[in-house]
């Protein structure tokens, strides 16, 4: 049963269904991406929810956010870059239901930081006091691009 | 590096790339090599292709399919030119390779382009004068995008190989052959039993992969008797 | 854009040998968490930032492999068994050094 859910340092952790997720206001915007292929550069549309939504009225002393999605994978970035309208919890792509491969039915988006940061089948967020880092951060990516191709790029 | 020789017409959407490769190790039948093109200002794009000539054959070649939006896949089958220089790494793989000595019988389960590698394992059995039993389906759209369409009729011909395929597009009049996707009716009619223990190679894009795999575990067919190889799109 | 989500450990043949100078792919790997033994050329290859390689049987991770400006970090999991060619000094010599 998919929920997300938004916990950690917070007063009370907040859930939704998928029922009262899709309820909440909803936003179709478009955002340039630039493609694996370096000379195209895609125009996509996303519909979903604006994390400053998700987050109204919430309480915290944390600075940083770990987004985990199904089967373990964690990214962690600054609570900052969650608001003021830059990012969201997508379901929606070209106008159709997110598919699987792409992260759906849900994944966050978050355009202007690199790309994977913007977790694939996301299911909540754990705001933490301390930066934690994540999945690929751990590895040793932090403030690195893919050093073959542009710092920002669609790549699936 | 390799230099390349010719780039001929194999399908509407295919070409095979014939090259001149000094240093070349020799491979086994199934095995790929990494091609990478780097661009003026030094931007690298790598892909696999796998090798389609036989072991036996004296020039390398590798067939690659056009994919929409294929970056690749775009410049190999329309810029590439005899003269030019092609740098690839190879070959590789152990896990998806056949040579006569592993014996058979073969079964071969191609999907559209991933009919190269197992084409490399006929024409090696060929090059080897094997008599060992293969059957090959080709699961393809329709008929004008099969590769190495006159090589295979003429490996049908003969008593001990036997190929069929699937047409999954609009089938020809006449047509008394397969239609639609591989299904279990289809390789109950013409795979090898299961207690032949036959050495099963499958290649393709993922979903006919995932498929085919689904089908023979059905048919309870040995899954350590069983190699794949996904093509993503990727391929492109 | 539909692209394959994953595609299997084959793909990576010319990576490990541009690091290992040998063939991986037929290597057999022991899942830490399921147990089941499969070779590397059947895990499941998925692109994220860098690459990672998971288990056929169970999902959980193979191979993480972090391509970073000056060099890849690789972190294995699970038992990889494979042989490189050619023999090696490994008996330990008379003052104990190896």
């Amino acid at each position: 049963m998919w929920s997300f859910t938004i916990q950690g340092a917070v007063h009370r952790p907040v859930r939704w269904t998928w029922d009262e997720f899709r309820a909440l206001a909803s936003e179709t915007f478009t955002v340039d991406i630039h493609c694996v292929t370096k000379w195209s550069k895609l125009e996509t549309s996303w519909g979903g929810v604006s994390l400053d939504t998700l987050l109204d009225g919430m309480e915290t002393e944390a600075q940083y956010v770990t987004a985990w999605s199904d089967g373990g994978y964690t990214t962690n970035l600054p609570l900052e870059d969650l608001s003021g309208g830059r990012a969201w919890v997508v379901h929606e792509y070209g106008g159709e239901p997110l598919e699987a491969e792409h992260g759906g039915p849900a994944r966050l988006l978050v355009p202007h930081l690199y790309f994977w940061k913007s977790a694939k089948w996301v299911r909540g967020l754990t705001l933490t006091v301390d930066d934690e880092p994540g999945f690929w951060e751990a590895a040793g990516y932090h403030n690195y691009g893919d050093p073959w191709r542009e710092q920002r790029y669609w790549s699936d | 590096m390799t230099t390349v020789e010719a780039v001929a017409d194999e399908s509407p959407r295919a070409k095979t790339i014939t090259l001149d490769a000094p240093d070349w190790p020799g491979h086994i039948a199934g095995q790929h090599v990494d091609v990478r093109l780097t661009a003026e200002d030094g931007y690298q794009a790598e892909r696999s292709y796998s090798i389609a000539s036989a072991p036996e054959d004296t020039r390398l070649a590798l067939t690659v399919e056009r994919i929409e939006d294929g970056e690749v896949s775009a410049y190999l089958t329309e810029e590439l030119r005899h003269g030019d220089e092609l740098e690839l790494r190879g070959p590789v793989g152990g896990h998806f390779t056949w040579n006569v000595d592993d014996g058979g019988p073969l079964l071969l389960l191609a999907g559209g382009s991933g009919l190269v590698p197992l084409m490399a394992m006929l024409r090696h059995r060929a090059a080897q004068s094997s008599r060992v039993d293969a059957r090959l389906l080709l699961s393809i759209r329709s008929l004008e995008d099969t590769l190495y369409r006159d090589e295979l009729a003429k490996l049908g011909s003969d008593q001990t190989t036997a190929v069929h395929y699937t047409i999954t597009g609009a089938a020809p009049p006449g047509w008394t052959g397969f239609t639609g996707r591989l299904n279990t009716t289809m390789l109950q009619a013409f795979a090898p039993a299961r207690d032949q223990r036959p050495r099963i190679f499958v290649c393709g894009p993922t979903a006919f992969v995932e498929h085919a795999a689904d089908l023979l575990v059905e048919l309870q067919y040995d899954t350590d008797t069983i190699r794949a190889e996904r093509f993503g799109p990727t391929g492109g | 854009m539909s692209e394959a989500q994953w595609l299997d450990g084959n793909a990576l043949a010319g990576t490990f040998h541009q690091w290992f100078g040998t063939e991986l792919t037929d290597t057999p790997r022991g899942c830490q968490s399921c147990g089941a033994v499969s070779p590397v050329g059947a895990h499941r290859l998925y692109r994220g930032a860098g690459l990672v390689l998971r288990c056929p049987v169970c999902a959980d991770v193979a191979l993480q492999v972090a391509s970073l400006p000056d060099r890849q970090v690789l972190r294995f999991a699970g038992t990889w068994c494979f042989e490189i060619a050619g023999s090696a000094q490994l008996a330990p010599t008379a003052d104990g050094t190896l």
